[in-house]
This record gives structure tokens, sequence and C-alpha cells, in this order.
């Protein structure tokens, strides 16, 4: 025991000598990377790159008020996080000193290209592991805001899933299971409802992982419609190893309901205490109930229904027009001409 | 007026009813066949992302039999007067302009059979099918729009159908000339996109394809 204790105490000695050497190589970088660079301030965007005709300083004009709106008052971190970028020839071969810092860019991009990368690339402050796990991805100003609704749309009418169905339909207790907010119990048969999503789920998706020795009887009895053998078997699962219902999309629409309802200091309410549950944080975030937040949410999915694929009236009008020109080349044909 | 019409179409029906009649049964069956896995109640609550893939495959069908009706409506339009070197539309006492049109609008009036088709098979595969919640049937604009896929189909093969050799030599020597020029400019790492251009200019806006381009849906969200 003393000598696994020693053992212990030596590996933890090396890790953090191990960290400091990180650091201070993260810190040589840095350094090295960032020699002979000026510094952009827009709002509290730092942007640290070499002299270029890339258009930083006007990228960064429009993508502060995204960035701002999306994280309020806690965006003033920012300055706290600069972006490192070292503008590149993009026409040239000539090989370039390798740097672990920050991103290369070709110096030819326009303004659109530019805020894009700023916007893709910013460092959410505070972002705790809580959200990032439960997000499955991370909070950034979106591009297109329509688009995410829509596609959550798509994922609520397309997904086969009874529980997702139900909050299309308007139960908002589903929308709370299928968005993993307040008690994780008894997942299994909140998500997968039926005998058949269950048997679907064990058959395909973790199909191999059940046909070792042990639990092949079971996996066995599952493909046979016993719906306890599918049962006991999900309930098996390492926690946090069942597929998410609806992709990430879901779930960054829905914060950025609570960000919207809750204004400016939304973000910081919400990133204010990691070790609370999420329907808290965002409930506190919303400044609202997490029942109404997310019925808040469904209805703004609902009203982001995509565009049916029918013809504008002027493809009509066009197709009717084309018909009548070849219909008059007809009429003139060189045939007739004689 | 009138009975020429009636002469010009009874006619064209005689050299292509086959035609219309295998277009109307498939114009008829496609609807029904593309929606024939929700027709069963017992998988229609979760099949909704199937469902939408199965339509959206038979959905691609729609283009090709418009395309095809147009084309050999067309053909069979003119080919017997090809056949017959034009003498009998010569010898008619009408301008020939009018023969033209008489032809052209037979051919409309007869592609109104599949055109209906369309119609009738959408909406009764829609009535008969258990749609899952959140999508929603367009029987009409699908008809609507092969409709109109028919009849620019028909109005451009007629036009080049009722051309001479030579006509159809130039329209086809033009398609060569751009493919070569690609292929050409391709080889010589020259920045040239004559595909991309002419697919912008016939497929996307008014372009006279562009009823054509796009996902033919019969159910969508």
């Amino acid at each position: 025991m003393v000598r696994l204790q020693h053992r212990a105490d030596s590996l933890l000695s090396t890790w953090r000598e191990a960290q400091r050497l990180a650091n201070l190589a993260d810190s040589l970088e840095r350094v090295r990377a960032t020699a002979g660079s000026e510094t952009i301030a827009v709002g509290a965007l730092r942007i640290i790159a070499n002299p270029s005709p890339l258009p930083l300083r006007d990228a960064a004009e429009r993508a502060w008020p995204a960035i701002d709106s999306l994280y309020g008052s806690v965006a003033a971190e920012l300055t706290e996080h600069p972006y490192v970028f070292r503008a590149v020839d993009p026409d040239t071969a000539v090989r370039r000193t390798v740097l672990h810092v920050g991103i290369e860019l070709p110096w030819d991009l326009d303004v659109r290209a530019t805020t894009r990368i700023l916007l893709t690339t910013v460092t959410p402050p505070e972002f705790d592991h809580a959200l990032a796990d439960w997000l499955g991805a991370t909070l950034r100003p979106t591009l297109r805001p329509t688009d995410e609704p829509t596609a959550v749309y798509l994922q609520l009418v397309t997904v086969p899933s009874e529980a997702v169905r139900g909050c299309f339909l308007g139960d908002i207790a589903r929308c709370k299971d299928v968005l993993q907010l307040g008690d994780s119990n008894g997942l299994v048969g909140r998500w997968y409802v039926t005998p058949a999503e269950r048997e679907a789920l064990v058959s395909g998706v973790f199909g191999d992982y059940f046909a070792r020795a042990g639990t092949a009887p079971s996996l066995q009895k599952c493909r046979q419609h016993r719906d306890d053998a599918c049962t006991a078997l999900l309930q098996s699962l390492p926690p946090g190893s069942l597929p998410r219902l609806l992709a990430p999309a879901a779930r960054l629409s829905l914060v950025r309901e609570a960000l919207r309802a809750g204004g400016r200091d939304a973000y910081s309410r919400l990133v204010a205490h990691p070790e609370a549950s999420m329907d808290t944080r965002l409930a506190s975030a919303a400044t609202m109930d997490i029942d109404a937040l997310v019925a808040r949410w469904r209805n703004g999915v609902l009203a982001a229904r995509p565009v049916p694929l029918t013809l504008p009236w002027w493809a009509g009008v066009a197709a009717l027009g084309w018909t009548a020109f070849f219909g008059f080349c007809a009429l003139r044909s060189s045939r007739w001409r004689l | 007026m009138i009975a020429m019409f009636r002469a010009v179409l009874y006619t064209q029906w005689k050299w292509s009813r086959l035609i219309v009649v295998l277009g109307t049964v498939a114009a008829f069956a496609i609807p029904l066949l593309s929606l024939q896995g929700a027709a069963r109640a017992d998988r229609g609550a979760l099949q909704a992302q199937e469902l939408l893939r199965a339509v959206q495959s038979w959905g691609s069908l729609y283009p090709l039999l418009a395309t095809a009706l147009g084309l050999l409506m067309a053909i069979t339009a003119w080919a017997p007067d090809h056949r017959g070197r034009h003498i009998h539309a010569l010898t008619l006492p009408l301008p020939r302009w009018e023969y033209v049109l008489l032809r052209f609008g037979a051919g409309f009036v007869l592609l109104a059979a599949p055109i209906v088709a369309v119609l009738i098979g959408s909406s009764l595969a829609v009535l008969t099918a258990t749609l899952p919640p959140g999508l929603q049937s367009y029987p009409i604009a699908l008809a609507v729009r092969f409709a109109l896929a028919v009849f620019v189909a028909y109005a451009v093969f007629f036009a080049v159908s009722a051309g001479t050799a030579r006509t159809a030599g130039i329209i086809l020597g033009v398609i060569a000339a751009v493919i070569l020029v690609q292929v050409v400019a391709g080889i010589a790492n020259i920045d040239l996109n004559l595909f991309g251009a002419a697919q912008t200019v016939l497929l996307l806006g008014p372009g006279p394809l562009a009823v054509f381009a796009g996902r033919w849906m019969l159910v969508d969200v």
C-alpha cells in the first residue's frame, strides 16, 4: 500500500512537471507566433495577426455585434482569448515555419469569409464541461439564424421516435425528455418509448456490442421480440452511451432561445453555476419556467417550418413563356420557308 | 377550322395512342407506387424518413416521364409528314403556320390525359395513405408542375422535329462544340466552366428547363 502511494505521488509529481513544461512551451510558442504582429481591437475582440491585406478589422466590426449579442455581458471577457492569425500568401509554394498556435489564413480572403472565420472560431467565455457535454457542440454565433430551427423542425418530423413525435405534437414533457432536461433516470424508457424502437436500437446500433458471449443469449431473445431482454440490455449500457434522439442543433437552438429570452445577462446566468442541472441553468438564463422555455422553443421551431417545394408563380409563367417561344420557333421553322 | 382541328387531332391520336395510353398508365401508377409504404396504417407513425426517401426516389420518374412523353409525342406528330416529304401538308388549303398550330394544339390536347392521370393518381394516393404528422401532400402542385414540364418538353422537341435535318445538325453541332471547348479548356488548364454556365442558364431561375430541376415531391414537410 505504501509502495502504491509512493508510486501515485511520483506520478503526480511527474504530471505536474509535464504540465509546467507544456505551459512553458505554449508560452514560448505564443511569443514566437505573435512576434512582429499587430493587435486589432474591436469591442472585446482582440486579433493578433501579421501585417497583411486580410480585412480583419472590417470582419471584426461585422462579427462583434453577433458575438456580443450572444454572450452579452460576458463577451467582455473575450479580451483574454485573443485570436492569433497568420496571414499567408495563397499562391506561394515556399515552405513556412510550422506554428502550433493560432490559425493560418490566406491573405486574399474577403470580408465575408473572414467574418465567418471569426464567428466560427471564437472561444466561448466560461464555457464549462457540463454545458459542453450536454450541448454536444460549442456555443457560437450562428451564421444562418433561420437554418438551425428549420433543421430541428425536420428532425422533429422525420426522426423515427415516438418521443420526438410526441414533442412535435405538443407534449412538453416529451420535449424535455428528448432534450435531456430534468431527471435522467429511466432514460431508456422515455427516449425509446415503444418495444419496436428498443429492439431496433439493440439490434442495430448495439448489435455487435451485445453479440459477445455474456450478452449474446439476451440479444437473441431481444431479436425474438422479447422486450424485457431488450430493455435489460439497454439498461446495462454505461451512462451516456445511449444515442441522442436529436442532433446538437436542437439543444443549441434551445440555448439560443433561453439567451434571447433572458436578455443581456442571460449568458452570464447560464454559466454562473456549472454544478446545477441543465434545466435549472436554462430556466435561470431565460428567467422563466423551464416548461415555458421549452414551449417557446417548440413554437419557434414549428414557426421555422421549411418552405414547401412548390413552384413559384413566376416559374409557371416562365415555363408557359418558353412553351410559347418554342412553339413560335416551330411555326417559323425553315422547313416552311421554301 | 374546328373540323380541321378534329381531323388533325384524330390522325395524331391514331399515330400516338399507344404512347398516350402507356404514358397515362405510368402517370397514374407512379404516385400510387411512391406512396405504397404509407398505405399501410401499421407502419405510418414512425416511417416519415423512409417515406420521404421513397417519395423522392419515385419523384425522379416524373421529369423523365414528362420528357419521354414530350419527345415521343413531338416525333410522332411529325413522323408521317417527314415520311411523305410534306406533300400532303403542302396540298392542304390553309397557311402552313395554321397547320403547325393545329398539330401543336392537338399534341397538347392528347397530353392532357397523362397530366390528368397524375392528378388523379396523386389525389388517390394521398387519400389512401396514412401520412405521419408533420408531412403534407401536394397533389395539385405536382400535377401542375408535371403539366408545365410536359408542355415545355413537347414544345422543345416539337420545334426541333419541325425543323430540317440541317437545323437539328446545327443544334447538335452547338452542343458538341460546347463539350469540345470544355474538354480542351480542361486539358489546357483554363478556368472555363461552360457546363456550369449552361446549367445556370438552362436550369436555374427562369431558364427553359428550370421546371424540371429540383425535387419532385408528392409528400413533403
